[in-house]
């Protein structure tokens, strides 16, 4: 562009002509697609589901009536083998959670105090990686590591220290060693941040005032992440109520948990209706969990969360 | 004093522990698709590419390999240009629902996998539209479950952003479409191509959707492993496994050099 022309601009143009790509009035336009995509695609399918769910069970149809009862529901409520595997889902998700922010916490340390560049970034790569890595193939290899003749097993037999194999699979702990495999990466990842956030400073004030290492921690840092902990936590719980594939493959369909009722209830009977239901239940479930985050994470930050 | 001598042992140990938890049976599949025997055992019986060469050759993991690039890249392109429109929108607009469209856009997340695709499912069938069992059907699924990562990556990048410098390119005579093109894009850029990796990584390793989306010819990489081990452990799956994770590697080194990765999860801290 010549001066002439950057100059004749100049001249004719407002001096502060509107930064903004398509003028302040127009912006929305670029929330259109995704905006229309979300509410044709995810808010009412989801929103149909609920209306599923309210219609009286009738087998092999799909299509929503209006009935508005809660017979699925009550049945849900009334059979042990659904309220039970909901309390099962309960408290297997809630040991796993447990779990991963012990493991995590101290590898989010690391990650986040880690100064040098090369060793951050891989640190951060194997984080990541594993997270994107599709959850068949990590469960893969958790099954050779834990099967009856898998590696443990097959290598304790030969040695003949056991005689017969160890049940660390197709039971619940094996759904629980799954569950934290593939939720891990999450609750190191929600944990990074507010590490790297705390003034170190306010842990070392606390060192010189006399606190043991413990002390410290304890009092000082562990309060200050309480935030992106409770956060992780909760993800992580969410992930881990809602997994059909670790309950399929770690529990051997042994482990009657919530998600594969949903499967099975669908896929075997056609009950779409029943399985709805079940459906809204495990997205209540994990509503309440973030209820519960909100609540609690409001209480030790004193509503700086 | 470094920083490194000041983490004490057992915060080492249990990061070790973490790794280990996240690592070992990444290592054990690749082990398994190199193994030489008929299975895996330990310690190893030595390394051959037999596994490999028979997942080349496999119609069943070989097909669903290249099925699930072929979605992954068209999810990829479709969720990197809404989902970088949308972020531009949602950094910049002063409109008081912008919390309530976030939540919506960011939601697939929290939503548990197997509804969403029940949603779906049930929505295709009842209202007609001809889209259940398709290929589309299944991209609208995995555009859903990508988008999040596109807007938190690129967003990220946007808040920070220093919107002085496109009006720098206005008032020195840039239109607002060549402003945006010169400066905008070109700062957020790394950020953007980023979003797009995540995005491809998370729709070529997703397998809830999959579950009532896929049908027999539309079998991606997690859906054939997945039918094939819950019959047996075969290390053709492993060896396939393997491509997989060469994929997710590079894909990481990738987004790497674009974007500072640790900086990237700090400032994207998911909020309920």
């Amino acid at each position: 562009m010549s001066v002439e022309v950057l100059a004749a601009n100049l001249t004719t143009k407002r001096p502060r002509a509107p930064a903004l790509t398509l003028g302040r009035d127009r912006r929305w336009l670029l929330a259109v697609p995704m905006t229309l995509f979300f509410l044709v695609f995810f808010a009412f399918p989801v929103l149909s589901l609920l209306a599923v769910s309210l219609d009286k069970p009738m087998p092999g149809v799909v299509t929503a009536h209006g009935d508005f009862v809660l017979t699925n529901y009550i049945r849900f409520f009334s059979l042990p083998q659904y309220y039970e595997a909901a309390v099962r889902t309960l408290w297997i998700s809630a040991v796993s959670t447990l779990i991963a922010a012990i493991l995590g916490y101290p590898l989010a340390h690391v990650v986040a105090k880690t100064e040098h560049p090369l060793w951050s970034t891989v640190l951060m790569i194997l984080v990541l990686a594993s997270m994107q890595l599709d959850g068949v193939i990590r469960l893969y290899g958790l099954m050779v590591l834990l099967g009856d003749n898998g590696l443990i097993n097959g290598t304790l037999i030969r040695w003949h220290s056991i005689d017969k194999p160890m049940p660390l699979m197709y039971n619940v702990f094996g759904v629980i060693v799954g569950t934290v495999q593939i939720t891990l990466p999450f609750m190191v990842l929600s944990l990074i941040g507010v590490i790297r956030s705390i003034n170190p400073s306010l842990e070392e004030a606390a060192r010189s005032l006399g606190a043991s290492r413990w002390r410290a921690f304890r009092s000082v840092t562990l309060p200050l992440t309480m935030p992106g902990l409770l956060a992780g936590m909760v993800l992580v719980f969410a992930l881990a109520s809602s997994s059909y594939v670790v309950a399929a493959l770690m529990g051997g369909w042994k482990v009657w948990v919530i998600p594969i009722h949903i499967y099975e209830r669908i896929s075997n009977s056609g009950q779409w209706q029943f399985g709805a239901a079940i459906s809204t239940i495990l997205f209540l479930i994990n509503m309440c969990a973030v209820f519960v985050y909100q609540v609690v994470a409001s209480r030790v930050a004193g509503g700086r969360v | 004093m470094s920083n490194s001598t000041r983490v004490p042992l057992i915060v080492w140990l249990g990061a070790g522990a973490a790794l280990a938890v996240l690592l070992v049976p990444v290592l054990i599949v690749v082990l398994a698709g190199l193994t030489a025997g008929e299975y895996l055992t330990f310690p190893p019986q030595g390394l051959s590419l037999r596994w490999v060469i028979a997942f080349i050759e496999s119609p069943t993991f070989f097909g669903a390999y290249l099925f699930s690039l072929e979605l992954a890249t068209i999810t990829m392109a479709i969720s990197t240009v809404i989902g970088t429109m949308a972020s531009i929108y949602l950094t910049r607009s002063r409109f008081k629902g912008i919390a309530a469209m976030r939540g919506l856009f960011m939601s697939p997340i929290v939503l548990p996998g197997i509804v969403l695709g029940l949603s779906l499912y049930v929505f295709y069938v009842s209202s007609g539209i001809g889209l259940a069992r398709t290929f589309g059907g299944l991209l609208i699924g995995h555009v859903l479950v990508t988008c999040p990562f596109v807007i938190a990556t690129v967003s990220a990048s946007l808040v920070g952003f220093d919107l002085s410098l496109e009006e720098a390119a206005r008032s020195l005579g840039a239109g607002p479409l060549q402003a945006f093109r010169l400066v905008t894009l070109k700062i957020i850029s790394p950020a953007v191509g980023a979003g797009a990796i995540f995005a491809f990584i998370i729709s070529f390793g997703q397998f809830d959707l999959s579950l009532y989306l896929g049908t027999a010819n539309l079998t991606g990489l997690p859906l054939a492993m997945y039918i094939s081990l819950r019959y047996k452990f075969e290390p053709t799956a492993a060896a396939a496994g393997i491509f997989a994770i060469a994929l997710v590697v590079i894909s990481m080194v990738l987004s790497s050099r674009l974007v500072n990765l640790r900086r990237l999860v700090a400032s994207t801290r998911l909020r309920w």
